[in-house]
């Protein structure tokens, strides 16, 4: 991100920017950056408040005025931590005993999906191309052996991990999207299923599929399972 | 509240600070226009595009075009790496691309104007992948007129 504001300032472009880590940000010496300590993927802050993140904009664009850079400046706000709902289950069972495929998973959470959807006028979903079945086949036929190109399998699986997290943003008891996160990877077929491929795709002599076994498949915080299954 | 590596899990702490960053040397700040006359374009880093585009691929340097008056039901993101909050965006377009941020702040006159067209790139690019591109992303800035970029990360 850095590396653009050195790109484009020295084009002739005035940049300001957001830094979300700032030690990378002191290396990188971009001209102008507006350090804030959100969470990573949440550079405004908050979902859905408008007010906050029109003060986080505001405060990046101040720093066009500053011409004694290269700068950092420490945004003041803080985002407390989402309240954890302990005992928060999913209103379905879908503990990988209970539905007897990936398909059946899937198809079970449409209702919540489509209700999500209903709420939020939009989706994330819909990079691959592929609806949710196909998607979810084309993973079950890679554990099988079958394993497709890294993208499509990887485009897929961004698909169905967008749908499934936005299928229980819907839930009577949605909780936080921590616990949401947790329930994704602590009860789904699908996260069983992607953790059970890892290896198979780390063997794979084709190198893309080495980069999405190793980078980009298993988040770093959730790569302890791996050694579990 | 996260605030610096040292503060967070280890195991993310420890993940961030194996990614490479590049260093240059000092790049001499630009005098710009005063906020309320500029025309400001937003880039984002999210590996943002429309539904339908071409997804972002490992090691992709180059950047998709969004423009002003895009949906943002029509927004997905393809960016490679599962390292950060995905939540948050499905949520709120705005969390992660601040597009009716700055419009508002274009309608209350803090900001002189925004851009046509608004651009992204996928932010786990090698750096040098992406310098050409965003060359060639100067000049069409200038001929939109844009007077100051505002860069989003996730």
């Amino acid at each position: 991100m850095g590396a653009l504001g050195h790109f484009l300032e020295r084009e002739g472009i005035p940049t300001t920017g957001i830094s979300l880590v700032r030690e990378h940000t002191e290396k990188v010496r971009p001209p102008r950056a507006l350090w804030v300590t959100f969470e990573l993927g949440r550079p405004l802050g908050i979902p859905g408040d408008a007010p906050f993140q029109r003060r986080v904009v505001k405060a990046a664009l101040d720093l066009l005025a500053r011409t004694d850079g290269p700068l950092i400046a420490d945004y003041p706000e803080h985002v407390d931590e989402a309240a954890d709902f302990t005992g928060w289950a999913c209103p379905i069972n879908l503990a990988p005993t209970q539905v007897d495929s990936l398909e059946a998973e899937i198809d079970r959470l449409a209702t919540w999906y489509d209700r999500a959807v209903a709420d939020q006028g939009r989706t994330t979903v819909g990079v691959s191309g592929l609806d949710m079945i196909a998607a979810g086949r084309l993973v079950a036929e890679a554990l099988e052996g079958a394993l497709p190109p890294a993208q499509s399998l990887k485009e897929a699986i961004d698909d169905l991990k967008a749908y499934y997290l936005e299928a229980a943003s819907a839930f009577p008891h949605p909780g936080s999207s921590k616990t949401r996160k947790t329930w994704f990877w602590d009860e789904t077929r699908l996260a069983r299923s992607l953790l059970a491929l890892q290896p198979k795709l780390a063997a794979s002599e084709d190198p893309q599929h080495k980069i999405l076994a190793n980078l980009t498949l298993i988040p770093a915080t959730e790569r302890h399972r791996l050694t579990a299954i | 509240m996260v605030k610096r590596l040292r503060d967070m899990p280890e195991v993310e702490a420890r993940h961030l600070e194996r990614i490479e960053c590049p260093t240059y040397g000092d790049t001499p700040l630009l005098a710009g226009k005063p906020l309320n006359e500029c025309r400001v374009a937003i880039i984002s880093t999210a590996g943002l595009h429309r539904r339908g585009d071409r997804p972002f691929r490992p090691g992709d340097g180059s950047y998709r075009v969004i423009a002003g008056e895009t949906p943002g039901s029509e927004l997905v993101m393809s960016h490679i790496s599962v390292n950060f909050d995905r939540t948050g965006f499905q949520q709120d377009l705005n969390v992660a691309f601040p597009i009716d941020r700055l419009r508002e702040l274009v309608a209350d006159g803090t900001v002189g104007s925004m851009s046509a067209v608004h651009y992204s790139f996928m932010g786990a690019f090698p750096p040098a992948a992406a310098e050409l591109h965003a060359q060639h992303l100067a000049g069409l800035l200038k001929g939109d007129k844009v007077d100051a970029v505002l860069l989003v990360p996730v």
